[in-house]
């Protein structure tokens, strides 16, 4: 899962990009609002944390530009001002849900979760549930039938991806997209050895291989 | 305090009467003086004709006959004579058997007496010496119908008066009406402003109107003016403290902590404690209250917006219904209204199962709200602790346990009353009883 994080404060993006790595988060930070109209349609990102109070331009005015330009990606606005009457400003144009200053960054995770679920249109359950499988995604580890097994980072990013989209083709280029930042080398042998990783752990027809096209998850139904 | 208008009817019907009674009695005194010195000179003719009558006969005075008038010789023709001498006094035979007084002083004497019939005479006396007699000769002359027709002059006149003080009366009520316009325009507008449909008065006025008018457009726009920088200092100083608080919250729960539990737990008590006083310090600071006259908030064009937005925080899930009368106007300002409306919507919504049900609607005196949801609800017995405590009713869903008790500080500040009850959906119903704002 690739996002995409303005915010002008530096403590503040500091601490939330390590929070949100740490949750498996492939995170890009931008500071100004007029760079975040131009990365925001460029770069495929699958969620967007958005500052309303931005050098440059102003967090709504950034959405709104977005929106009009038919980007379909889930906003979160993260805002001081939270008066329900900005709340619903922010809405109506165009944001997908409102976090306002402080939070607790466990809050600002499970809306993060949420609201990618509720983009690929999958209920709010605590696990993520695909074709047999349940991936924790607080305790970073899958179950099956009832029984644990451990992940590693990198593998549990690229299960989660799978999990969210299943039965669905991706190709590798598709997954370095959406699993790497902008600022990570993006080699497609690390991506076969994680599969093969998965593989191992749970079973050779979790992912099945598409030749020339991508891979597939399938899930441990067989 | 009297109308203006009644007030100028007055002053000018006072001015009228008195200038016009004045003014039509110094007419009339005025013609009948001139009217009575060219009576005078006819009787003072009179006299003299009766003067050169007088001839030494053979007793004595005698009054030649052929030279007298043939007035004087009709019974109450109207026109008599009196002459008084040493030897007597001779009286026309227009007199018949009444005396006709002899005026006190020569000269004219105005009327005063009466004659035969109920005429009044105007009467001249004139003293003579001929024939070495002193010879007084009084000479009168009906005055009545002079009299009767100054009356009739007299009636008219007051009519004529009456008439015009009636038209002038009416004249000036129309002008006043028309005058006076704009100043009931004012007061049309004012009352629109209270009622919140508009938040200026109209700049076109008369010149006389127009500083008033200016200054409340002035109190208007300075009232909105500082409220809305003050809204904005607040909210730019909650922004200021808030991100620097989001980045401490971010660090108390951050891994650097993990070798120190008891730190961590201190931080981020305190931190919540100071994150929780900013929050409902700044949104009863930023409550506009009675501060602006216009405001008001619109339920058809605000209550789909902010149920939407519910909606999409909530999940689509959950049954979001309204029970408000079409075109409802609230009389309080738009953002408290929805800061309202949202926090009681918002808790509800966080224990509801699948339903929250919003009813708006006028009551004596005022208006009643109510949420309901089809939660789990809270007992009777722990509502009025709840209240008291006024705050963490949301604890176990939220960090924010704020809900209620912003709820609570912007009915205080409206003079309403809050009250929990058992809602007929199986939860809890918040009920709040709003008083019409007193003008």
């Amino acid at each position: 899962m690739r996002l995409l994080l303005v915010e002008d404060n530096v403590p503040l993006a500091d601490e939330l990009i390590a929070g949100l790595q740490r949750q498996g988060y492939a995170v890009d930070w931008l500071a100004d609002g007029r760079d975040a109209v131009y990365q925001g349609q460029s770069e495929p990102y699958d969620l967007i944390i958005l500052d309303l109070g931005l050098p440059g331009l102003p967090g709504l005015d950034v959405l709104a530009q977005w929106r009009a330009a038919g980007l379909a990606t889930p906003v979160l606005v993260l805002t001081a001002r939270g008066s329900w009457a900005e709340r619903i400003e922010g809405l109506k144009a165009g944001a997908d849900d409102y976090l306002s200053k402080p939070f607790h960054p466990e809050e600002l995770q499970l809306r993060i979760q949420a609201l990618l679920r509720r983009a690929r249109g999958l209920a709010n359950q605590p696990t993520l549930e695909a074709a047999g499988l349940h991936l924790d995604e607080s305790r970073q580890c899958v179950s099956r039938d009832g029984v644990d097994i451990q992940l590693t980072a990198a593998e549990f990013r690229l299960l989660r991806y799978f999990m969210l989209h299943p039965q669905q083709i991706l190709s590798k280029s598709h997954l370095a997209e959406h699993l790497y930042d902008g600022e990570t080398e993006r080699d497609s042998n690390v991506l076969e050895v994680h599969v093969n990783h998965l593989r191992r752990k749970l079973g050779r027809s979790v992912i099945e291989t598409r030749r020339g096209q991508g891979y597939i998850y399938a899930g441990s139904v067989a | 305090m009297k109308s203006i208008q009644a007030r100028l009817s007055l002053g000018l019907v006072a001015v009228l009467v008195v200038v016009g009674v004045v003014l039509a009695q110094l007419t009339l005194w005025l013609f009948e003086a001139g009217l009575q010195r060219y009576l005078e000179n006819g009787l003072r003719k009179e006299s003299e004709n009766l003067l050169v009558a007088l001839v030494r006969g053979p007793s004595g005075l005698q009054l030649d006959e052929r030279r007298i008038s043939a007035a004087y010789q009709r019974p109450f023709s109207g026109y008599y004579f009196r002459i008084d001498f040493d030897q007597g006094t001779w009286r026309s035979r227009s007199l018949w058997d009444l005396d006709m007084p002899k005026p006190a002083a020569p000269g004219l004497s105005d009327s005063h007496e009466l004659g035969p019939e109920g005429q009044q005479l105007l009467a001249l006396r004139a003293d003579y010496r001929r024939l070495g007699q002193d010879i007084s000769i009084s000479v009168a002359q009906d005055y009545s119908p002079v009299r009767e027709g100054f009356r009739r002059m007299q009636q008219i006149g007051l009519g004529m008066g009456l008439v015009a003080l009636i038209l002038v009366l009416v004249l000036q009520r129309v002008t006043v009406k028309r005058s006076l316009r704009p100043l009931e325009r004012a007061r049309q507008q004012i009352a629109q402003l209270q009622q919140g449909q508009r938040s200026q008065l109209d700049a076109e006025v008369p010149v006389e109107l127009a500083p008033l008018v200016g200054q409340i457009n002035h109190l208007l726009s300075h009232t909105e003016d500082s409220l809305r920088r003050s809204r904005n200092a607040l909210g730019n100083l909650g922004h200021a403290l808030k991100t620097p608080l989001a980045v401490l919250l971010s660090l108390a729960s951050s891994a650097r902590l993990e070798g120190l539990p008891d730190v961590r737990e201190q931080m981020r008590a305190q931190l919540e404690h100071i994150q929780q006083r900013l929050a409902r310090e700044l949104n009863r600071a930023r409550l506009a209250g009675d501060a602006l006259p216009g405001a008001q908030f619109d339920c058809d064009a605000e209550l789909p917006g902010l149920l939407s937005t519910l909606g999409m925080i909530h999940g689509e899930g959950l049954l979001l219904e309204r029970d408000v009368p079409p075109g409802l106007l609230l009389p309080w300002d738009r953002e408290d209204v929805l800061e309202l409306l949202g926090n009681l919507l918002d808790n509800a919504c966080k224990w509801a199962d699948c339903e929250v049900r919003l009813g708006i609607a006028p009551s004596d005196g005022g208006y009643r709200l109510w949420v309901d949801d089809d939660g789990p609800g809270i007992p009777e017995s722990q509502r009025l602790q709840v209240l008291e405590r006024g705050s963490r009713l949301d604890e176990q869903v939220d960090g924010h346990g704020l809900g209620l008790g912003i709820v609570r500080d912007i009915v205080e500040a409206w003079g309403g009353q809050l009250a929990l009850l058992q809602s007929p959906l199986g939860g809890l119903r918040v009920s709040i009883d709003l008083p019409r704002r007193v003008r």
